[in-house]
């Protein structure tokens, strides 16, 4: 029974990390129907830009490691999103009435722009984050020893998709989001500068995946420029688990992979574990292909 | 008119320039990962395999002519390895040397051989390598039954009952993993609690870690590469579980230490040949000082040194046969080149293209992080 709990609990915490960047995946196809492939390589940005910064900003002695976190994390949350509205504009508003193809063929370009842009400026080596920046805790919940900080990002990564969740349905831009998603044209006959809409969630979802990127350096403390690949797929996936659009859906579809992904190494095979969380996927879509929380587009008449 | 004709004389001494300034270099490729997991082995390669093509040219080069040294980056990867062979095989290169990982090598083989270019690699163990038969392949790296005998060997002496073994399904991986395992099983007296695979090029390896922990074991012998080797120890310290682990030669990186951190490396074990640092030859000691004079540091990887190794036995062969006919040079590396001072040690190749002796230490990681040569 340990065994099997402290599984989940590593799934749960792996998971986590899949939710926070598939929010940005779900976020995008939203609004714009497109799979932003970049997604993966914004998520390497935050990691490195968080590297740069605690290599180069030593004020955590003054400070002490946690507010020093804080503010990087929302210094990187806002560099990342901005860089989530640069991409918007160079690579898919020029393509907005275009075929979906070369939206998509301009984003698996971006992809490798990015990755390659980081791999020159970073080097192709591998950067590691300095280390004990963070304590090194390790808490005994029933018997199991859970690192404090496998939890504290779960709790965060909760906290954040929580936050998303009320700025969507309860404030007038995250209805204004919401309207954009369902209709651009109509959108923009209710007064809604659509533009402005598109622009607000691709500085959302990005900061999001920025922030992932961040805590991912912090906790395992290696990076490499192509780091995102993985990452993006996994999260792609659990976005479309979770049914693609829909916010709590990511969520739910994120942490679903990665516990299926940790129950199935621990109780099948570590070797395979990879092809039998997908396998599982692959039976959830055909059961219920719109993903689990997904919802039927009404069909126009 | 006139214009016309200075052009067609400038274009055809440029020509004839080119042309006579490409056949007095002997072109010698390099294939290393120069981007990739394996970003930090291709870095070392190219800057040894350089240093020693400059040494030599400024004794005169080979047969009178220089050495040119091409580069291709194989990326750690065996699609974009392939590809880089394809490149390389049009560019005029008699011989190349690469190269890290055994799979990135077994892709690149047959384009090599069918294209009969001697090919030597530095950093790839593999059996498989030299048991097809491939008359133009060689390796100055050792072999993996030999690595395999040594690990059962150190188990043994550690006083180990009880192993688990792991390792990351890739060619030269899986292949240590199961000569080890065939030799514990024939030296009797061990319980292989466990034997599976993790996925390389992942972040999060809690979940192995937390399987390996309730199979109990005395020892894990992992016989993946550096990369997950530096994660799986800084991941075990985190939960707090402190069984010994033993690491094959492809854990043997300094980056080891640098992603897992010192603390969590102290008290690593792992097999390998020598490292530069205690390599003991005069030609070795002597090359160290000028990479250390040009680079200011050692190199860290003992596989970057075996791949100038490679060079050396490839300017020996050319010189030998004073020719660079592949067959002619194959067929000298195979009988004609006997205990050749490398750097490494005294370099000799058998029939099938694998290098004869007997290489094997075994290391541990200290409390600083540098790697202590057991007796």
């Amino acid at each position: 029974m340990e065994f099997f709990f402290q599984q989940l609990t590593n799934g749960l915490a792996i998971g986590g990390i899949y939710a926070l960047v598939a929010l940005g995946y779900t976020m995008v196809y939203g609004v714009l129907k497109l799979i932003n492939f970049a997604h993966g390589d914004l998520f390497t940005l935050g990691a490195y830009l968080g590297f740069t910064l605690l290599t180069t900003f030593t004020f955590q002695e003054k400070i002490g490691p946690l507010p020093t976190i804080f503010i990087f994390g929302i210094i990187i949350m806002g560099l990342v999103g901005i860089a989530g509205i640069v991409l918007e504009r160079v690579a898919y508003r020029p393509l907005r009435s275009a075929d979906r193809l070369a939206a998509v063929v301009s984003a698996l370009g971006a992809s490798i722009v990015i990755s390659n842009s980081i791999m020159l400026i970073y080097g192709a080596r591998f950067q590691v984050y300095p280390h004990d920046l963070l304590p090194q805790i390790t808490l005994s919940i029933f018997g199991m020893k859970v690192p404090f900080l496998r939890i504290a990002i779960l709790f965060l990564s909760i906290v954040l998709m929580v936050i998303l969740y009320l700025f969507i349905q309860k404030t007038k831009i995250g209805t204004a989001i919401r309207a954009t998603a369902i209709d651009h044209g109509a959108a923009r006959l209710m007064g809604i500068d659509v533009n402005k809409i598109i622009s607000i969630v691709f500085f959302i979802g990005p900061a999001l995946g920025g922030a992932a990127g961040f805590m991912v350096g912090l906790y395992y403390g290696e990076l490499n420029f192509m780091m995102g690949w993985v990452y993006g797929l996994k999260a792609f996936i659990a976005a479309v688990i979770g049914g693609i659009g829909n916010i709590p859906g990511a969520m739910l579809g994120g942490l679903l992979l990665g516990v299926i992904e940790s129950l199935g190494a621990a109780y099948i095979s570590t070797a395979w574990k990879d092809a039998i969380a997908f396998f599982v996927l692959i039976i959830i879509l055909i059961v219920r292909p719109t993903g689990i929380l997904g919802e039927r587009v009404a069909d126009k008449i | 008119m006139f214009k016309k004709v200075v052009g067609l004389v400038v274009m055809f001494s440029l020509c004839l320039f080119t042309l006579a300034f490409a056949k007095s270099t002997i072109k010698i490729g390099l294939m290393c990962p120069q981007t990739g997991n394996w970003a930090s082995e291709g870095l070392e390669m190219k800057r040894i395999v350089t240093l020693l093509a400059e040494q030599i040219n400024n004794k005169g080069g080979v047969l009178g002519k220089k050495i040119e040294i091409i580069d291709e980056d194989d990326g750690g990867d065996p699609r974009t390895a392939a590809l880089a062979a394809n490149k390389l095989v049009t560019r005029g290169i008699v011989a190349v040397i690469g190269t890290y990982g055994s799979s990135v090598t077994e892709a690149t083989q047959n384009i090599f051989n069918e294209n009969k270019i001697i090919q030597i690699a530095n950093g790839s163990t593999a059996i498989r390598l030299t048991e097809k038969g491939y008359k133009y392949f060689f390796r100055t790296a050792p072999r993996d039954d030999q690595q395999g005998k040594v690990a059962a060997k150190a188990i043994k002496k550690f006083g180990f009952k009880k192993v688990a073994i792991l390792h990351d399904n890739t060619t030269y991986s899986k292949g240590l993993a199961e000569e080890t395992k065939h030799n514990l099983e024939q030296m009797g007296g061990f319980e292989i609690v466990f034997f599976d695979a993790l996925t390389p090029g992942e972040r999060d390896y809690t979940t192995v870690l937390t399987k390996l922990k309730a199979a109990k074991p005395d020892v894990v012998f992992f016989s993946g590469y550096y990369p997950e080797a530096g994660i799986l120890l800084k991941q075990k310290k985190e939960m707090g579980w402190d069984v010994p682990f033993i690491g094959g030669d492809a854990t043997n990186n300094p980056d080891l230490v640098k992603i897992a951190g010192v603390e969590a490396a102290k008290g690593f074990y792992f097999l390998s040949p020598p490292v530069p640092q205690d390599l003991d030859t005069p030609e070795a000691k002597a090359f160290l000082k000028a990479y250390k004079e040009k680079y200011n540091e050692l190199p860290g990887s003992v596989w970057a040194v075996l791949s100038g190794d490679a060079l050396l036995a490839i300017v020996k062969a050319i010189e030998g046969t004073k020719s660079t006919d592949p067959d002619k040079m194959a067929n000298f590396l195979h009988y004609k080149l006997k205990d050749m001072p490398g750097l490494t040690g005294k370099i000799s190749f058998d029939e099938k293209g694998d290098r004869v002796g007997d290489l094997y230490r075994v290391y541990m990681v200290d409390e600083n992080g540098n790697f202590v040569i057991q007796p």
